[in-house]
């Protein structure tokens, strides 16, 4: 979408003044990303009055003044559905935002009194934050743009034993017997494409992260189109490259390999292009506690989905030339959410097992010197930390309600410092229970370290 | 000592005589199970004196006990004169005798009075050792150092800045985030205060020795303005000085001055060089002036990174360069009110 000539000029002399920031929100479904956007709307907009940002500088000091919603860059996109989130916080019993199913952005203007006042001697100064929500099933598709068909088919034929793969029983009777090189049959590829976008959506109810290609499990308006008539062929494991090539045109292998390729080229890039491109700061947002309940085959599936996640972003030092015309990524958040989910004194384990799952991609963001930090966050606090009396022993206890309305006041137990061990897991488990909201008494949300987290990502712009 | 010849030219070896009884364990070596084990020597843990503890410890046992043994023996004797006296009916001696006693119990009490200063000295500098573990405490613990802070500050439980803390504080804040909370409610308006002290007290010495008409009075000035300084920036810090804490203290001050502040000096010597450039641009008393008034800056800043409870953040400790441009237009607009005068 072409944008007026002017606003264009406008915002490349904002990202010139580095007085612009566009703040990558990541994280795969369920992470919490709409609750993190919602929260982060929310304080800044409270900054100053009600908020609690104790542990970000510029607010401490009473020198953020408050954020404003603007007008967004790309008016084709919609608006975050930040009311309606709130609206979902605020009903009687409150819940949870609606996960996102779209793409969403939003502009906020921040406000602030610079620490020390500059030559030109203005009292205040703004810094435009954009930021955008999108489905977290899309996100794992960025890694397909470095692939192709082959090599994207070995790799998901020989992911998945055990329980995942049980769960693509369907799709692999149906394709044992597709030959690649046999001529196309159109209904019989969209059946076993069905199988396949099934056994997807089985996996994703069974709590596994790793899931390509992403718009099977939310086509949008693309249901039924054939771009989302492909699958992995497993017969072609055994043919090298130039075998494959000598396959006729018609053959089930090319006209698979045609309809990644324009999945590939018309849907991911220009998702990729658009939207994740030009990010300044990014957090990555983890839902650790989740993948505990869910078992250590879905543990490693996720640390999977991360690292591969992960390679599709630029990072580097910025300067004023990458800043205008190729920006990068030049400092990172990594976070485990659902933070109040877990007694407090359990936090520091937390970020430990947050860093060993991400323990590849950090040492790449570290040989690039990319500064990152691991937070252990909520963005809106459910519980309320307690400390309760038990057997003559002081122990910590977390309040709040259950998902269904029951009220709770429990241990949930302890987290590990790194993944335990398979006799573990076939010993006990985790099951670290769900809260809903709590009903909100005007003012900010409640939330968990959102202040470090937001002093980490944008604090240095605030000075 | 049985040392083998040297090899002559074209000696063959066996396999077999290499066995060297050696006492290191051969790669592989296995050990019987139940052999008892202990841990493996773990690094002492890290004594944090020296670089910039406050109080270096050193007791002088022997000194405390003939002072002691001096008192003690003293008072037995005016005792026993005033005894005798009052037995004969000497009231001449017997006076005499209360007023030694008078005066042991004076010195007594500034001994403990002495001995209770040094404590609390003490006392500070373990509580600044045990704030140093505080990135890496618990949120109880946390707390827990906090209230010793504020006892130690001399804050009541309705102080401003307290409640302004409490306000901030939330049960899921790790002792690193207690750390930043205390350093801006606690300690930034200290540190304040802290900073105005020094500079006004280093510029009002530089004036004073800049025109002061003898080197005599210089030196007593000097020291008078710089013991007192140090004195107000440690209760600024809860802390108050005995004489002997003084000393101590001053001798902390000295010493990392001399070494620990070497490096400093070294970096900020270019500085130091156009400050002195500026200073050759005043009248020499004037710039006797800037030197004593950067000293003082000097003392006072390190005194107050000794006397800090929470060690500064990295980076950000005060530095004389903040304090030089304000000494320099303080001793700039004297020396212009002075050739004003003279000209006119």
């Amino acid at each position: 979408m072409r944008q007026p000539l002017a606003r264009e000029l406008q915002d490349l002399l904002e990202r010139g003044r580095d007085r612009q920031l566009r703040l990558a929100v990541t994280g795969l479904s369920r992470s919490g990303k709409t609750a993190f956007l919602t929260s982060l709307v929310n304080q800044l907009r409270h900054a100053g009055l009600e908020a609690r940002l104790d542990l970000m500088d510029a607010a401490r000091e009473g020198r953020l003044l408050g954020a404003r919603r603007e007008h967004q860059l790309d008016l084709g996109v919609p608006r975050f559905p930040y009311d309606a989130a709130m609206a979902a916080l605020d009903a009687d019993p409150p819940s949870w935002p609606e996960p996102t199913r779209g793409i969403s952005e939003l502009r906020l203007a921040i406000h602030y009194r610079p620490a020390r006042p500059g030559l030109l001697g203005r009292e205040t100064r703004r810094l435009t934050l954009d930021l955008f929500d999108y489905p977290g099933e899309w996100l794992l598709d960025l890694p397909l743009l470095d692939q192709d068909y082959p090599g994207w088919s070995r790799q998901q034929a020989s992911t998945g034993e055990g329980e995942r793969a049980a769960l693509f029983a369907g799709w692999r009777q149906a394709v044992a017997g597709l030959d690649p090189g046999a001529e196309a049959d159109e209904a019989r590829l969209a059946a076993v494409a069905e199988r396949y976008a099934e056994g997807l959506r089985a996996a994703r109810e069974a709590g596994f992260a790793d899931l390509q290609p992403g718009r099977f499990l939310l086509p949008g308006e693309l249901a039924g189109a054939p771009v989302l008539q492909f699958f992995p062929l497993p017969g072609i494991a055994s043919l090298d490259d130039r075998a494959l090539a000598a396959l006729p045109a018609e053959s089930n292998y090319a006209t698979l390999a045609r309809r990644f390729r324009h999945y590939q080229q018309h849907i991911v890039r220009p998702f990729f292009r658009d939207h994740f491109r030009r990010f300044d700061r990014q957090v990555v947002l983890v839902d650790l506690l989740g993948a505990l309940n869910a078992g250590p085959e879905r543990f490693e599936d996720l640390s999977r989905a991360l690292s591969r996640l992960m390679q599709s972003f630029d990072y580097g030092k910025r300067s004023l030339l990458t800043r205008l015309f190729a920006p990068r990524i030049d400092r990172l958040a990594i976070a485990a959410t659902k933070a109040d989910h877990v007694t407090p004194e359990q936090h520091p384990r937390l970020v430990a097992l947050l860093e060993a799952l991400l323990a590849e991609p950090l040492k790449d963001l570290r040989f690039a010197d990319v500064p990152v930090r691991a937070f252990s966050l909520a963005a809106i606090r459910a519980t309320q930390a307690r400390r309760i009396s038990h057997r003559g022993q002081d122990t910590p206890v977390l309040r709040g309600t259950g998902l269904s309305g029951e009220p709770l006041l429990l241990y949930p137990g302890e987290v590990p410092e790194r993944l335990p061990g398979h006799d573990f897991w076939a010993r006990q488990g985790f099951d670290f229970p769900a809260f809903r909201p709590t009903p909100r008494e005007g003012g900010a949300l409640p939330h968990i370290r959102l202040d470090a987290a937001l002093d980490w990502l944008i604090g240095d712009k605030l000075r | 000592m049985n040392v083998p010849p040297d090899p002559r030219p074209g000696h063959r070896f066996s396999p077999e005589a290499e066995a060297d009884p050696s006492p290191e364990p051969l790669a592989g070596e296995r050990f019987a199970a139940d052999l008892p084990s202990h841990a493996a020597a773990t690094p002492p843990s890290p004594a944090i004196r020296g670089e910039d503890a406050l109080t270096r410890p050193r007791r002088r046992r022997g000194l405390l006990a003939l002072m002691v043994g001096g008192l003690g023996l003293g008072t037995l004797e005016l005792g026993k004169t005033l005894y005798a006296a009052s037995l004969g009916g000497d009231w001449l001696a017997a006076a005499w005798g209360m007023l030694g006693l008078g005066a042991l119990a004076l010195g007594g009490m500034a001994l403990v009075r002495e001995l209770w200063r040094l404590r609390r000295l003490r006392h500070h500098d373990a509580l600044r050792q045990a704030l140093r573990t505080l990135p890496e405490a618990s949120p109880q613990t946390a707390l827990g150092l906090a209230e010793r802070l504020r006892v130690a500050l001399g804050l009541d439980d309705d102080d401003p800045h307290w409640r302004g803390f409490l306000a901030a504080r939330a049960p899921h804040h790790d002792g690193g985030e207690v750390k930043a909370l205390l350093d801006h409610h606690l300690l930034a308006p200290r540190d304040k205060a802290a900073r105005r002290l020094v500079s006004r007290m280093s510029s009002e010495t530089a004036i004073m020795v800049a025109v002061s008409p003898l080197t005599l009075v210089d030196m007593g000035l000097v020291a008078w303005r710089h013991l007192a300084m140090i004195d107000r920036l440690c209760r600024l810090y809860g802390l108050e000085l005995g004489y002997a804490s003084r000393l101590r203290l001053l001798r902390g001050v000295l010493h990392q001055m001399a070494f620990a502040g070497a490096s400093e000096l070294a970096g900020e010597a270019g500085m130091e060089i156009l400050s002195l450039n500026l200073a050759g641009r005043l009248s020499a008393r004037a710039g006797q002036g800037m030197a004593v008034g950067l000293l003082g800056a000097r003392l006072g800043l390190r005194t107050q990174r000794l006397a800090r409870p929470l060690v500064f953040p990295a980076g950000e400790a005060p530095r004389v360069a903040d304090l030089r441009r304000e000494l320099w237009q303080q001793l700039r607009r004297l020396e212009t009110r002075d050739t004003d005068t003279r000209t006119r």
